[in-house]
Order: C-alpha cells, then sequence, then structure tokens
C-alpha cells in the first residue's frame, strides 16, 4: 500500500545573516495509513524545522532546497499557495508545541474550531458544525458546555484537550503533534498522551509526534525516529530502537531519561552539545561527543543504511555498539 | 459592569471638578483681564463700570466667583459671553460645535482608516520596500511643522491649481438667495453622516449574527453600506439642500486633506508595531495551519487583536474632534471650536473661554468611559 506521507531527501534551509543554517538535512522517512511514528532528538536538531515543512508553515527566510514531500502522492513542496491551503487542517493537522498560547484570545474556543470546520467544508451547516465540536469535545473529554468560552477561562490541560479537539475536527489523514504535552504536568501529560493514542487507533489516523523525551515517544509510537543535528541518525520499530539500539546517540538518549519498570540505574547524560547547524561539519555530526568515534568517523559522513530488515542507521560502528552495550548490561 | 460604571462616573465627577477649577483660576490669572480692560476705559463713568462689574459679578472674590461658577455649571449654565453678550455660551457653542465635529470627524476617520490598513498591511508585509517609503514619509509628515503643511497645500490645491476654494466654510455667492442658514444644512449633514454611520454599524452586528462565513458576511455589511450612501446621496440630490451640502463638502476638502495628512502616519506606526507583535503569536501559526486565506488570517485573527492600542489613540484624538485644531481652524478661517477658544482668550471672555474648555472636558471624559465599555466587547479579556 502507498504510504499517506513520504518525506525524500528533504533539506530546509534558514538563511540567516551568519550564514546558511541547515535545519534539516536529507531527511527521508514514510508514514503509513493508521500508523503513528515518533521523531526525538534533543532542541535545536531539527524536529520542528521537519514539521514546519511538512506544513509549509516555514518562516520568511526558510526555503526547502531540495527533496519532496509526498501527501497521498501530490507533492507538497511544488503546490501554490491555494492548494496547500486544502491540504492543511483536511489533510494534514497539526498540534503545536505551545498549546498555551495556540488559540487566540479574543476569540470562543468553539468558534475558532467551527472556522476550520467551515473553511474547508463548505456545505456544512453553522448548527451541523456546532454538533461536530460537541461531539469533538466529548471525544477529548471536555464538557460540550465549554465551547462558547474564551481560551482565557480555560485551564492549562482543558486548552491542550481544545487543541486536539482542534485538529481532528476536519477528519485530517495525519496529525502531526508538536511537543503536545510539554507544558503540562506529568499527570495530565500521560492522562491525554493516551487519550490521543486511543483516538487514533479509533479514526485510523497517522500521527507523528515530536518530543526531546523518548519515554514519552516510546508509550505511544510505533517507528521511532531519531534526530540529531538536521539529520535522521536511526529510524526503526519502536522495539528495535529500545532492544537494540545501534546508534551510540540513541544509547544516550535512552540512559538519560528515568524508566519506572525498569530496574535503577544511574542516569547519564551525554557529554557536549549539539553543533551549531550554521557551521555543520562534513564528518559525523556526533563524533565529537562519540564515546566510539574513531579516525574514520572524523573523516567522512556516515550513510543512512539499512543494517537488519526495517532498521536504518548512520553509524559507522553500530556493530561496536551492540557489544558494548551487552557488556554494561 | 454596573458597578464599575457608577465608580468611573463617581471618577469623572471628581475629574471634572478638579479640571474647572484649573480652567478657572488658570484663565483669571491672565494678565490684564475683563476688570483691567473696564477701569483703563476712558469712555466709561465710573457708575457705568461698577454696574458692570456688579452685573457679572465681577466684584466679588475670586473664590466666591469660583463656587457660584462651579453651581452654574452643575445646572448645566455656563453663563454668557461677554463679547457676544447677551448670547448665552451654550448657544455660541451649540452654534460652532457641529461646524468642527463634522470637519474632524471626518478627518480622523480617514485619516484612522488610512492609517490603520496601511499599518495592518505594512507589518503583513514586512521588509518591502514599500515600509520604508511608508515609514519615512509617515514620520515626516508627523513631524513636519503644521503651519507650513497647510500652506504648502493651500498654495498647490488653492492657488497653483486653482481647483479647491482655500477658506471659509462656504461661497458667499452662492448662499446670497437661501431663506435657510448654514447651521441648518450643517446639522442635516451631521446627521446624514450619523444615520448611515448607524446603518453599517447595525449592518455589521447583523451580519455576525446571521452569518458564520466570512464572505457573505461581507456581501451584506457592503450591500448595506452602499444601499445607505446611495439613499442618503439621492436624498440630497433632491433635496433643496443638495447644492449647498455639496457647497459645504467642496470647502472642507482642504482641511480634511491637511489633518488627514498630518495625523493618519500615528496610527500607522502604532497599528505597524501592534501588527509585528501580534504576528509573532502562536495563535497566527495555528490560523496559518488551519488552512485559512491569507488575508483571513490577516484581518480576523491579526488585525482584530492587534486593535486595541489604536483603540486607545483613537479616543485621545476625540478630544481633538471636539476642541478643533486650533491651527486648522485659523489657517482656513474655519468658524470652529478652535476658532472660539483663541477669540474669546483673547478677548478675556472669560465665560466663553473657559465653556468651550469645560465642555470639551467633559465631552474627553465620557469618550473616555465609553471607549473602557468598547473594550470589554473587542477584549474578552477585559471585564470590569
Amino acid at each position: 500500500m502507498r504510504p499517506v506521507l513520504e518525506v525524500k531527501n528533504l533539506k530546509m534551509y534558514y538563511n540567516t545573516r551568519a550564514g546558511i543554517v541547515k535545519a534539516a538535512d536529507d531527511i527521508s522517512f514514510t508514514l503509513a495509513q493508521g500508523e503513528s511514528m515518533g521523531l526525538v532528538g534533543e532542541s535545536g536538531c531539527g524536529k520542528t524545522s521537519v514539521s514546519m515543512s511538512i506544513m509549509r508553515l516555514l518562516a520568511e527566510n526558510a526555503n526547502i532546497v531540495n527533496g519532496n514531500i509526498y501527501f497521498k502522492g501530490k507533492d507538497i513542496v511544488k503546490l501554490n499557495d491555494e492548494e496547500i491551503n486544502k491540504i492543511r487542517w483536511a489533510g494534514i493537522a497539526m498540534i503545536f508545541q505551545a498549546a498555551m498560547n495556540s488559540l487566540n484570545p479574543v476569540y470562543k474556543v468553539g468558534d475558532q474550531i467551527i472556522e476550520a470546520i467551515l473553511a474547508h467544508e463548505p456545505n456544512v451547516t453553522f448548527e451541523e458544525s456546532r454538533a461536530r465540536v460537541a461531539e469533538l469535545y466529548k471525544l477529548v473529554g471536555l464538557d460540550p458546555k465549554r465551547m462558547d468560552n474564551y481560551p482565557h477561562e480555560y485551564s492549562g490541560g482543558m486548552k491542550q484537550r481544545a487543541i486536539i479537539a482542534m485538529s481532528l475536527s476536519c477528519n485530517p489523514d495525519i496529525i502531526i503533534a508538536d511537543e503536545p504535552t510539554t507544558a503540562l504536568d506529568v499527570i495530565v501529560q500521560d492522562m491525554i498522551l493516551k487519550e490521543m493514542a486511543k483516538i487514533q487507533k479509533k479514526l485510523n489516523m497517522s500521527m507523528i509526534y515530536i518530543s526531546h523525551d523518548i519515554a514519552v515517544i516510546a508509550e505511544v509510537a510505533e517507528k521511532i525516529a531519531i534526530m540529531y543535528a538536521g539529520k535522521i541518525v536511526e529510524l526503526s520499530d519502536a522495539v528495535t530502537v529500545f532492544k537494540k539500539p545501534a546508534h551510540p546517540y540513541t544509547v544516550g538518549l535512552m540512559s538519560s531519561f528515568p524508566s519506572i519498570h525498569g530496574e535503577k540505574k544511574k542516569l547519564v547524560t551525554i557529554p557536549g552539545e549539539p553543533p551549531n547547524l550554521l557551521n555543520a561539519p562534513d564528518h559525523c555530526r556526533f563524533a565529537p561527543r562519540c564515546p566510539f568515534a574513531t579516525k574514520e568517523c572524523w573523516e567522512k559522513m556516515p550513510l543512512y543504511e539499512e543494517i537488519s530488515p526495517n532498521h536504518f542507521v548512520a553509524c559507522f560502528h553500530p556493530q561496536n555498539l551492540r557489544k558494548q552495550v551487552s557488556k554494561d548490561a | 459592569m454596573l458597578k464599575y460604571i457608577g465608580k468611573r462616573l463617581v471618577q469623572i465627577f471628581i475629574l471634572l471638578v478638579v479640571y474647572v477649577a484649573v480652567v478657572f483660576f488658570l484663565l483669571h490669572s491672565m494678565p490684564g483681564g475683563i476688570k483691567a480692560m473696564l477701569t483703563t476705559n476712558p469712555n466709561l463713568t465710573p457708575q457705568a463700570r461698577d454696574s458692570i462689574l456688579h452685573a457679572f459679578g465681577l466684584d466679588q472674590s475670586l473664590w466666591v466667583q469660583f463656587l457660584t461658577y462651579l453651581k452654574n455649571i452643575f445646572t448645566l449654565n455656563l453663563g454668557v459671553s461677554f463679547s457676544f453678550y447677551p448670547t448665552p455660551v451654550w448657544s455660541i457653542i451649540a452654534e460652532r460645535l457641529p461646524r468642527t465635529i463634522f470637519l474632524f470627524a471626518t478627518a480622523t476617520l480617514i485619516s484612522f482608516f488610512i492609517g490603520f490598513s496601511s499599518g495592518k498591511s505594512l507589518a503583513w508585509k514586512r521588509g518591502k520596500v514599500s515600509e520604508y517609503v511608508a515609514t519615512i514619509i509617515g514620520v515626516i509628515t508627523y513631524t513636519v511643522f503644521t503651519p507650513l503643511l497647510i500652506f504648502v497645500l493651500i498654495w498647490f490645491f488653492g492657488a497653483y491649481l486653482g481647483i479647491l476654494p482655500i477658506n471659509q466654510f462656504l461661497n458667499p455667492d452662492l448662499w446670497v438667495n437661501t431663506t435657510f442658514d448654514a447651521q441648518t444644512v450643517f446639522l442635516y449633514l451631521l446627521l446624514t453622516v450619523s444615520i448611515v454611520g448607524a446603518a453599517i454599524l447595525f449592518s455589521f452586528i447583523v451580519a455576525q449574527k446571521v452569518s458564520h462565513r466570512v464572505k457573505t458576511k461581507k456581501i451584506i455589511l457592503y450591500t448595506s453600506t452602499a444601499i445607505a450612501s446611495a439613499l442618503s446621496i439621492f436624498w440630497w440630490a433632491i433635496s433643496p439642500y443638495g447644492i449647498y451640502g455639496a457647497d459645504i463638502i467642496w470647502h472642507m476638502v482642504l482641511p480634511v486633506l491637511s489633518v488627514a495628512i498630518i495625523s493618519y502616519a500615528g496610527t500607522m506606526l502604532v497599528m505597524r508595531d501592534s501588527m509585528l507583535e501580534t504576528i509573532k503569536e502562536d495563535f497566527i501559526t495555528t490560523a496559518r495551519a488551519k488552512g485559512l486565506p491569507d488575508k483571513v488570517v490577516r484581518d480576523k485573527h491579526a488585525a482584530r487583536t492587534a486593535m486595541l492600542p489604536v483603540i486607545t489613540n483613537f479616543v485621545l484624538s476625540m478630544g481633538f474632534v471636539v476642541s478643533g485644531g486650533l491651527i486648522t481652524e485659523s489657517l482656513f478661517s474655519w468658524p470652529g471650536m478652535g476658532m472660539t477658544l483663541l477669540n474669546a482668550t483673547l478677548a478675556k471672555d472669560y465665560p466663553l473661554a473657559s465653556g468651550a474648555l469645560i465642555f470639551t472636558g467633559i465631552f474627553v471624559l465620557f469618550a473616555h468611559l465609553v471607549v473602557d465599555i468598547v473594550y470589554a466587547f473587542l477584549d474578552p479579556r477585559i471585564r470590569y
């Protein structure tokens, strides 16, 4: 079956006064109908740049210099403004990083959702759209009566739920959730994530979760892509990424978050910080922080290869690493 | 809300007393004064002088005069003008006010409309050459010495091109045989504008209630505006006042143009700044992501939220609308409130000068109250 979304060799660069920032550099992945994928990485590694490229919500100084993004066979990169507006929300909806500020303070929350429905479905009447919003409110666990309230009358968690309801309003094929729960406390976070996963399964939508927190992603995503410095360094199904991580960065990410179920162990931080994408090096970008780096890593960029079926890694020494991990354990 | 309005009314009352005191004592502390003018007039006998002073209460101490004045104001009695004796101050204001309101309300509305829409577009298409050009021109016209600009305009349109009248508000040759006075025509003009304005506002509210699609809303608003304007133009065309109304409007073009040129840039710059702040907000990204057309995002989401500071600016200029621009009115010989205030002050006509000032004060205080209430409608986060 043809995937609902296919990103091919996407390169999105920012033109800044200091030079070109390669925020997304040669990104490729596919997303099937009903599949949920996680995009994980540190702050500033280009996760949001990838999602903004898919929505074509680029800043003025941002350019997609190369690559294609196929949504149901149509290349989003080549569409004009009117065509892309049709795909936004009805095809690909988004839950933004700052849900707290994603609602316009001067309009009622319900009306903002209705606005999206009416913009995409000209045949729907106002009453029908109100009924749909009421259903969505029930689905995300909000009282439908609250749709006539203004955003400032909502709590943080309620706003987040309203945003989720909004993202579902036009029955999109894909929802991109960019740090959907970062602003919430852990308990609400967990509740909302579980609900989102439930709704996603129920409606058979595709989902892209974006987070810096691999533990959060692990709960909801079937497939995980690890991003580092504008590149995908490892991509596989969630089980493989957890059980047999091949890239040293993935290992580092996993050991820097506590696990509730696993045995107690010391949290390890990854030394150093991500490289400045302004002067991204030509060699492996993780080499300066990598405990396994060899001479080769400092000379060439590793290829993004399939080391076992459906397990893609961009590293010269994925084998070494596996031994190393088992020794530690 | 009612409690808030009550509180504000008390505040307005206190402010008004303070304001009246300031106006009263400032005017009376001017050097010279009516008393000196009467005492130094060699044609007056001492008896006549004393009886005049007594009749106007000028022989009493200033404090007693002030208290009497204050009492009169709260019984809505602004006294009798010295220079237009025995015309009451109220009737002079009633005569001059419509002229000023008509001229400056038109000019202010035009300049706010231009400023609002240009500021909005400038911020939306940031970094274009048009932005720099508009900003520089705006700052120049905003800071230029007003009389100089007006002289240049008068010279260019009135003398060089000779297409616009340069002063007064009507052409005397045309009015020689009329049976009605200019005041009537003025009041009709004001009435027409108010009715059309009310019709547009009403259709806007109806459009908001009836429809939820931008397109239908626009159609309702534009058609009703067009109908209201066409009807009023039709009424003026068949009424005997038609040509006289047109004459007044024709005389208004140059003053309105001057005031609009001078003041549009203030609104434009405030709107541009406020828009630039709003555009950065996350809800603008949300609106774009929802696939709304660019114009809807700009007008419905960005401009609507960014307009609050502009509204503040608008209210502050309401004082201007009733007090009139002194410079503009003098240079165009427009007999409105500004000219009245200037002449009254020069003639030491205390009742008229303080009457004009106090009327403006009351108007501005209430305009502020109205705007605070309007705020609550524009921004749901503001509740009293």
